[in-house]
């Protein structure tokens, strides 16, 4: 291999991994206008949309991650997502949030302790 | 605690069911306590091979929501003469039950694989089973993504016919790995000649580079097999026969892999 190849490959290398941590950025950025869209009074959640797999299939790695354990757990808290995914608390009530907005998931807060749950076991 | 294994294909015929009933049948003379469910609702067939003719609840019921996993299960324990366990569940044959499966809409599916999910609790940790066995329709299917999804290892039957290698490929990439799933290949009805080391390699290396996923085990193709028409469980009924061996190595990897 050339030195221009090497050089080449290299910057190919450097340039992919910009690109992985702009979809990073992207994701995160995602979830703090979603949230910031929550925050908001006028704001009214997408209408109720089944989370069947093809549904997990189709979103973002993230937003699967999360939501998948949320089906094996059936009933949480972002603190036990987060023990299960080994993210962090705040990132999973994000992720967990964002799933609300879009009508994947439903929330039901006791006391100081918000739960999430696709849907409730009378219900299926 | 017991695991979750799906077996499952991108093309039919690639020996799921005939790998399914084996493997459970193999645990099962090796002394575990094993259910297997017949998830391929399109093609039902654990009823005819196992020779079942009559159930008091289907796997479809179940997962309607109409009974409980205790009605569809079917104790075979007393067709092994050793400590094993084997409970099957059926899907049902007829015309009709395939039509219903197959016209469900997306809120049904989800809430059939959280009654898939909720099989880990009420089987594994509850009925203290050791394997609880999914044989799955081919391809991308509902009831095939849900059981894949509700798995803790997913077994791909294939074989080196070149429709069945780019559909595999693709799905190892876009199901599997999308879902973090611990994947192993079994690769069926091979002509080379595995019994010389030369052969054996052979296969693995090509795999390997192939699907880049490990390979669980080789089975040649056998007139045997063909012969017996599906009338014979080789695991059960020939445990001296080669397919049998290679069961018994199957078996004893997957214990080792996951335990």
């Amino acid at each position: 291999m050339t030195k221009q190849e090497v050089l080449g490959k290299k910057r190919m290398q450097i340039l992919e991994k910009i690109r992985k941590s702009l979809e990073k950025l992207n994701e995160r950025m995602d979830v703090i206008i979603e949230l910031q869209k929550h925050g908001r009074k006028d704001f009214q959640p997408l209408p109720e949309a089944p989370l069947d797999v093809m549904t997990l299939l189709s979103m973002p790695d993230h937003l699967r991650k999360t939501a998948m354990t949320l089906c094996r757990l059936g009933r949480a808290t972002a603190e036990d997502v987060a023990q299960q995914t080994r993210r962090a608390r705040a990132v999973e009530s994000a992720y967990l949030n964002q799933l609300v907005i879009m009508g994947h998931l439903k929330k039901e807060r006791k006391g100081r302790k918000a739960y999430f749950y696709v849907e409730k076991e009378d219900q299926g | 605690m017991g695991k979750i294994i799906a077996v499952h294909s991108y093309k039919g015929g690639t020996g799921k069911t005939l790998l399914s009933v084996n493997l459970a049948a193999t645990f099962v003379k090796h002394g575990k306590k094993i259910c297997l469910l017949d998830l391929d609702f399109r093609a039902p067939s654990l009823s005819t091979i196992l020779k079942i003719k009559k159930a008091e609840c289907w796997l479809n019921d179940y997962l309607n929501g109409t009974c409980k996993i205790d009605k569809v299960l079917i104790d075979l324990s007393d067709r092994i003469h050793n400590d094993g366990k084997l409970f099957v569940g059926l899907a049902n044959p007829s015309t009709e039950a395939i039509r219903d499966m197959s016209a469900k809409d997306r809120k049904w599916e989800m809430r059939a694989l959280g009654r898939l999910l909720a099989l880990r609790s009420s089987l594994l940790n509850d009925k203290g089973l050791d394997y609880l066995i999914f044989d799955t329709s081919p391809g991308l299917q509902y009831s095939s993504i849900n059981a894949v999804v509700s798995a803790d290892l997913v077994i791909v039957a294939t074989t080196f016919d070149m429709s069945d290698v780019d559909g595999t490929k693709r799905m190892l990439r876009e199901l599997y790995d999308l879902f973090e799933k611990k994947t192993d290949i079994v690769l069926n009805k091979v002509l080379y000649d595995v019994s010389s080391k030369f052969g054996k390699e052979e296969v693995q290396t090509k795999v390997k580079d192939v699907y880049q996923v490990p390979l669980l085990g080789v089975i040649p193709c056998f007139c045997e097999i063909s012969r017996a028409e599906g009338n014979i469980i080789f695991a059960q009924e020939r445990p001296d026969h080669p397919f049998a061996k290679i069961l018994d190595e199957i078996a004893n990897k997957i214990d080792n892999d996951v335990a």
